[in-house]
């Protein structure tokens, strides 16, 4: 069999020598390498049927030399596109009137992404850790306590309409907000204290463009001695121009939130119609983006804080309807939906 | 709260266009959320928050503007002449429950002649969008739009033994209200009876039977002071929501009680004619409490980050009607005005002064400076984690938390005991907290296989609520679930690349994994060391027809935290080996129920240093392979540290391996 394997061997270098054309070379590997007939193919054939001692040895040697007579085609095919001087020239099609289209698209691997949502905590994130605020994190579902009551909102008072919020019995619910993790966080840390803690929140709201059941928001909190209402403008002045631009304009108004006094809401100038007035924006021209105020006294003696010592604010903000603002999405739904045809866009 | 730009002006000259008054009150704190033309008139639709029951009424409203503007608030006068008849010698009031009813006035006008309002009321109730009714009803609407202070009257000819008792409801006790709706009342609900029934449900709404009608013609006209949580409890009970419960939940002005009374008696008088029975029943329970704050600019000063005079702070408090007691070189005390008990501490007045003065004069400036953040463990593994998903072609899904019963259809994975139950949902069919996310999954593919997208390689990172006895908050269990379309090995690649990047030590262990969700052939459960990581499965042929998809997905749902305990984010550099490998591919024989597991457990039970790698390659059954059996190939990889290893050591170890996987799993080289 070794005595066959080098016959062919010569044969094929014969061959391969005297070829004067592209043509001649692919008609020479279809004779020796061919799936269908090809010489070397066939011989690999029959080494199952050999003597086991010879099988080894045949399949090894074999398999050298095809390998051998598929370089030296593609030597001698390389030849004939180099001209004689050896310079090279253009490269000619490989088969006759086969030319590669480089305008086909690339070949894709699949690539994933992140929620649209999650992308929005996390350059939100990615913002406050830039101003030194911590991450934190708190349970979904709450007591009444840290939800309401340490929150300076008591039981059967009209503020709590504010937040509409999912009961589970036994004085549980669904936070309706994150601003539980405020008191979570007070509860266990010492001042200073600076932090953000995005997270779910449920409201029984009727579902329509504009509301879900489940939704987003960041909470942010800063404590320590001498913060002042104007730290709390800097602090939110700096985040909203990092995430919608540094030309925004702003407006903070006097609003009403139980565990913050003063209280404020911060609109910022509708992106849309740049505060000319349009339908996102109601015809205003403002679009309100951020709850905020300084930290009310009677949160801190809950949570036996020095309320004589320290002073705070905080700050919350729909994660929802920050993205729906920066790419111009009308409708909350298509969040929970995850279509991909959604999802893949961002 | 709906206020009438032209109405306004009876109260504060203020000089400022519609415009500039809705952005004037916006930037005070009562945003104005729309301005619609009326006839010759604007309607504002004012947004009061609800510490601040002192604006729901024309009078609330322009003081704040007559602060604003720094101008004059003009409140109407309320003098009137009565006749010589004395009240309390036709009716009596009896107040049984003075908890609930703080205060209680009643006054009586006989003699008038009811019909339509003169035009120049109607248009201003109107204006509001109050439907005019009688010149009676239009005049205890106007007063109470006003003053914000609810009044009611009464056709008093029909009140039985001509009395009012304020109670509570006997049990059982029905009343039909001005609207309409038949209420069945329960003990603790207050009421407003005659001698025998109730004729109205305190603060919420007067009944049918005793309402003034064209026939009337003696009215006692209610004001009080109800308990400001009763109302609103009965109010929900009852369902029942009114423009005088609204403002007795959030509390009206104790004072404004008898002043709005004798408004809308004078108003009587000038417009229905009759004349007012001297005197007034006035039963008040109310502790006459003065609130008494001081005010440090230096604390207001700091607290806001700038500089306002004090002259600047009392003029703004004066405006606003707080009377200004005593001073000092920092400060003053302030008496609070009856309208506004929101206001008890520095820091509410620190808040007056701020929000009039304007929050665009603080000046946005800091010096907080830096500080050492702490790292989150659980962002950094989580981040990581999504990242390697997402190069892997998987798409974030976020799902609903709050799911229906058919998440049970299938099995539960992580607890047996029955989801937490929302006491009040929006959909009856939509009330518990899901114990897994892997269904919301299956629904995602579902919906987007319904629009036309087969490829649906997702996964979602969430919570799952899984409960603890009685009212504990249950367990918040972070998992993560992946939805894979190329089966069930192709899943597990995925999930042990997550462990290869996570850095972790343990091997992933699967074993055979029975649930009603999984195909029972390819399924498992997945274990890293002592602790279970979780499920992996194809879905089984009924949960595929139960949801019609036409692929056949796998899925896996993670136990998170248990990814984090194992997780180590230092890792150091390994050296790159200098000397070379030498390979053997090895096929061999086995029974079925031999696993990859057992070969590979069994190569390593030798504990041969060089062996550096077991590669796994494919199993094959078929023709040249007995029925029953199958061959397993493999490659094993040696390498020594500290010399090129030569060809007869490596054979030696390899039937050494092939000796002790024959002698212990039966397992031999294919011929």
């Amino acid at each position: 069999m070794q005595e066959r394997l080098s016959e062919i061997k010569n044969q094929a270098k014969d061959d391969l020598t005297k070829a004067g054309s592209i043509e001649e070379v692919e008609t020479i590997k279809t004779r020796y390498l061919g799936r269908k007939g090809g010489v070397i193919t066939e011989i690999i054939k029959t080494i199952p049927g050999l003597p086991p001692e010879q099988r080894s040895s045949t399949g090894k040697s074999a398999n050298i030399l095809k390998n051998e007579i598929g370089k030296w085609i593609e030597e001698k095919k390389d030849g004939f596109n180099t001209s004689a001087d050896g310079s090279f020239s253009l490269p000619l099609p490989r088969l006759k009137g086969e030319i590669f289209d480089v305008t086909l698209p690339g070949e894709h691997k699949p690539y994933g992404r992140k929620h649209p949502l999650t992308q929005t905590i996390d350059e939100i994130k990615g913002i406050f850790k830039k101003l030194c605020f911590d991450i934190e994190y708190g349970p979904e579902v709450e007591h009444e306590y840290y939800n309401f009551d340490a929150l300076n909102i008591p039981a059967d008072h009209p503020s709590r309409e504010d937040f509409d919020t999912f009961y589970l019995g036994n004085k549980r619910l669904l936070r309706s907000q994150t601003s539980t993790v405020q008191i979570r966080v007070m509860e266990k840390k010492k001042p200073p204290i600076r932090m953000i803690a995005p997270g779910k929140v449920f409201r029984p709201d009727t579902v329509d463009a504009r509301h879900a059941s489940m939704f987003h928001q960041i909470e942010g909190l800063m404590v320590d001695e001498g913060v002042s209402f104007s730290d709390l403008k800097y602090v939110l002045t700096l985040f909203a121009q990092s995430y919608f631009g540094q030309d925004i304009k702003m407006r903070f108004r006097p609003s009403f939130f139980p565990f913050t006094e003063p209280s404020a809401e911060i609109d910022i100038s509708c992106s849309l119609c740049k505060g000319k007035g349009c339908s996102v924006c109601s015809q205003s021209g403002w679009v309100e983006v951020l709850g905020a105020g300084m930290v009310d006294p009677n949160v801190f003696d809950t949570v036996g804080y020095d309320s004589e010592k320290y002073t705070g604010f905080a700050f919350g903000m729909g994660v929802e309807r920050l993205t729906m603002l920066k790419y111009g999405i009308d409708n909350i739904r298509l969040f929970f939906e995850n279509d991909l045809r959604f999802l893949s866009q961002f | 709260m709906k206020i009438s730009y032209n109405w306004l002006k009876d109260y504060c000259k203020h000089g400022l266009s519609v415009e500039k008054l809705a952005e004037s009150l916006t930037n005070a704190g009562l945003v104005v959320d729309t301005v619609s033309p009326v006839e010759d008139d604007f309607c504002l639709e004012v947004e009061v928050t609800s510490n601040r029951p002192d604006c729901l009424g024309f009078i609330g409203v322009a003081r704040e503007v007559a602060t604003i503007v720094r101008g004059k608030l003009d409140i109407p006068d309320v003098g009137y002449d009565t006749m010589d008849e004395n009240i309390n010698d036709i009716t009596s009031v009896t107040v049984e429950d003075n908890e609930l009813c703080r205060r209680y006035t009643a006054r009586i006008i006989k003699d008038v002649k009811i019909g339509p309002s003169p035009g120049w009321l109607q248009k201003k109730i109107s204006s509001i969008g109050l439907r005019p009714v009688n010149n009676i009803v239009d005049i205890t609407n106007y007063v109470l739009m006003e003053s914000g202070q609810p009044l009611h009257a009464f056709d008093f000819n029909k009140l039985s033994e001509s009395r009012i008792v304020v109670r509570r409801a006997k049990k059982a006790e029905t009343m039909e209200a001005i609207d309409g709706s038949k209420c069945t009342l329960t003990d603790d609900m207050l009421v407003i009876a005659d001698f025998q029934k109730p004729v109205a449900i305190a603060g919420i709404m007067g009944g049918k039977d005793t309402e003034v009608s064209d026939t009337t013609r003696n009215i006692l006209l209610e004001s009080a002071f109800f308990d400001p949580r009763s109302v609103r409890r009965v109010s929900r009970k009852l369902g029942l929501v009114s423009d005088s419960s609204y403002r007795f939940e959030r509390r009206v002005d104790p004072e404004c009680v008898d002043w709005a009374s004798r408004r809308a008696t004078k108003m009587i008088l000038e417009i229905a004619g009759g004349q007012a029975v001297e005197g007034v029943i006035d039963q008040n329970y109310l502790e006459d409490k003065k609130v008494c704050v001081t005010l440090k600019m230096s604390h207001l000063n700091r607290l806001l980050g700038l500089q306002i005079e004090k002259d600047t702070a009392k003029d703004i408090l004066g405006h606003l009607q707080f009377s200004i007691n005593s001073e000092t070189e920092d400060g003053f005390s302030v008496d609070v005005p009856s309208f506004r008990g929101d206001v008890y501490r520095e820091i509410d007045l620190i808040e007056e002064v701020a929000r009039i003065h304007g929050y665009d004069k603080i000046p946005i400036k800091s010096n907080i400076g830096v500080k050492l953040t702490q790292d989150n463990q659980f962002d950094k593994i989580t981040e990581k984690t999504k990242n390697v998903i997402s190069g892997l072609g998987f798409n974030e899904v976020i799902t609903d938390s709050i799911v229906g019963d058919s998440q049970n259809r299938h099995g539960t994975l992580w607890s047996e005991t029955s989801s937490l139950k929302i006491l009040n949902p929006i959909r009856q069919d939509e009330d518990l907290l899901r114990k897994a996310l892997v269904h919301n999954l299956l629904r995602v593919k579902k919906h987007n296989q319904n629009y036309g997208v087969e490829k649906t390689d997702i996964y979602e990172l969430s919570k799952v609520y899984l409960p603890k006895e009685d009212d504990q908050l249950p367990e918040e269990k972070e998992c993560l679930c992946l939805l894979g379309e190329e089966g069930y090995l192709a899943l597990k690649g995925v999930i042990e690349t997550i462990l290869n990047h996570l850095n972790i030590a343990d091997s992933l262990e699967s074993t055979h994994f029975n649930f009603g969700l999984f195909c029972p052939e390819k399924s498992a459960e997945l274990r890293l060391g002592d602790s279970v990581l979780g499920f992996i499965g194809e879905l089984s042929k009924e949960v595929i027809s139960d949801y019609g998809f036409r692929s056949k997905p796998c899925v896996a749902e993670l136990d998170f935290n248990i990814l984090i305990d194992k997780t180590n984010l230092e890792s150091s550099y390994r050296k790159i080996p200098s000397f070379p490998v030498v390979t053997r591919d090895l096929a061999v024989v086995t029974d079925e129920d031999v696993t990859w597991a057992d070969i590979k457990r069994c190569i390593e039970s030798l504990k041969i240093d060089y062996v550096d790698d077991i590669e796994f390659f494919d199993v094959y059954r078929g023709k040249q392979i007995e029925r029953g059996r199958k061959s397993i190939a493999f490659r094993i990889t040696f390498r020594a540290d500290d010399k090129t290893l030569k060809s007869d050591e490596v054979d030696i170890l390899k039937e050494k391996i092939l000796t002790n996987l024959s002698n212990s799993l039966g397992v031999n080289l294919r011929a």
